[in-house]
């Protein structure tokens, strides 16, 4: 019961953070589609780390679906979740290293490599041309810097949390 | 609290920017002699524009669920006005180099550029 409690404070966290997100014109220094702070990725890490993979998954559906439904249409439906999934699976992967090969540093900013290159991906699919690849290297290099600034948020975040005791590292 | 990077952290930013560098260096194209404006939307091409032999004002309208307008004048080219909700595509500004890619996800436009470069080889890179 506390699980879906904490779930459900997530989604809507993670719905908030997509919301505010949008009013941040990154897009205006670099003008390339699907450019973002990746806020909500700081959720799903946190999901992940202290709630389990399927925990982690339910909550990036959710706001994937919620947030497109909410405030981006049907077209950035598709986008978001081929981002958010790429994202998910190699934070996973890269997290059963953590603490010894990774530090959330390298996850996150995988993470936000990942999110990137899924987009791209799937816009090409939608588009039914390569071209877009051109936008990649710009939207890998600025995931350096939003992956580094979402690290330090979560690790500041997940320090506070475990002192909170309330929920366990996993 | 700090972070204490791992060996690992500094591998995954080594692929990144590696990965970063072979892209950007496989799209990069040299300046053209010859440059053709590419407009398709959802995979059709709707008009292509010679850029360098353009007299006067360009506009093409095109439909759909988020309909807009491009315009292209002196070499280069560029989502002048849209109706989809993130206006992305206009806020790129216009592109005038081959390579250079303006997109409107929404409405699943794109304005690709193409050229000939000074070597005369006219052929850079093939996508399939």
């Amino acid at each position: 019961m506390k699980k879906l409690a904490l779930n459900s404070i997530l989604i809507s966290l993670a719905v908030v953070l997509s919301y505010i997100e949008r009013f941040i014109p990154l897009d205006l220094i670099i003008p390339v589609p699907g450019i973002k702070l990746g806020l909500a990725n700081i959720v799903t890490m946190f999901a992940l780390f202290f709630m389990g993979l399927t925990s982690a998954v339910a909550v990036t559906v959710l706001r994937c679906i919620l947030a497109s439904f909410l405030f981006g249409g049907m077209s950035s439906l598709l986008y978001s979740l081929a981002g958010a999934f790429m994202a998910l699976m190699v934070m996973t992967v890269l997290k059963t290293g953590y603490n010894k090969a990774f530090s959330i540093l390298g996850i996150s900013m995988g993470g936000a490599a990942a999110h990137n290159t899924g987009q791209i991906l799937m816009a090409s699919l939608m588009m039914r041309n390569a071209a877009i690849f051109a936008y990649l290297p710009v939207l890998l290099m600025t995931g350096l810097v939003t992956g580094l600034l979402t690290a330090i948020i979560a690790v500041n975040l997940f320090s506070i949390v475990e002192k909170n005791k309330s929920v366990k590292l996993i | 609290m700090r972070i204490k990077p791992r060996a690992g952290d500094f591998v995954v930013i080594a692929v990144i920017v590696i990965s970063a560098v072979l892209l950007a260096v496989s799209f990069y194209q040299k300046n053209s002699i010859e440059k053709t404006a590419i407009i398709l939307q959802n995979g059709t091409v709707l008009d292509t524009v010679r850029l360098d032999r353009l007299e006067g004002l360009y506009t093409l309208d095109y439909e759909g669920e988020y309909p807009g307008t491009i315009e292209a004048e002196n070499g280069k080219i560029r989502f002048a006005h849209a109706e989809c909700p993130d206006q992305v595509c206009v806020n790129t500004g216009w592109i005038s180099r081959p390579g250079q890619i303006a997109v409107c996800l929404p409405a699943g436009v794109m304005i690709r550029i193409e050229g000939i470069d000074a070597d005369g080889s006219d052929v850079d890179i093939i996508i399939k």
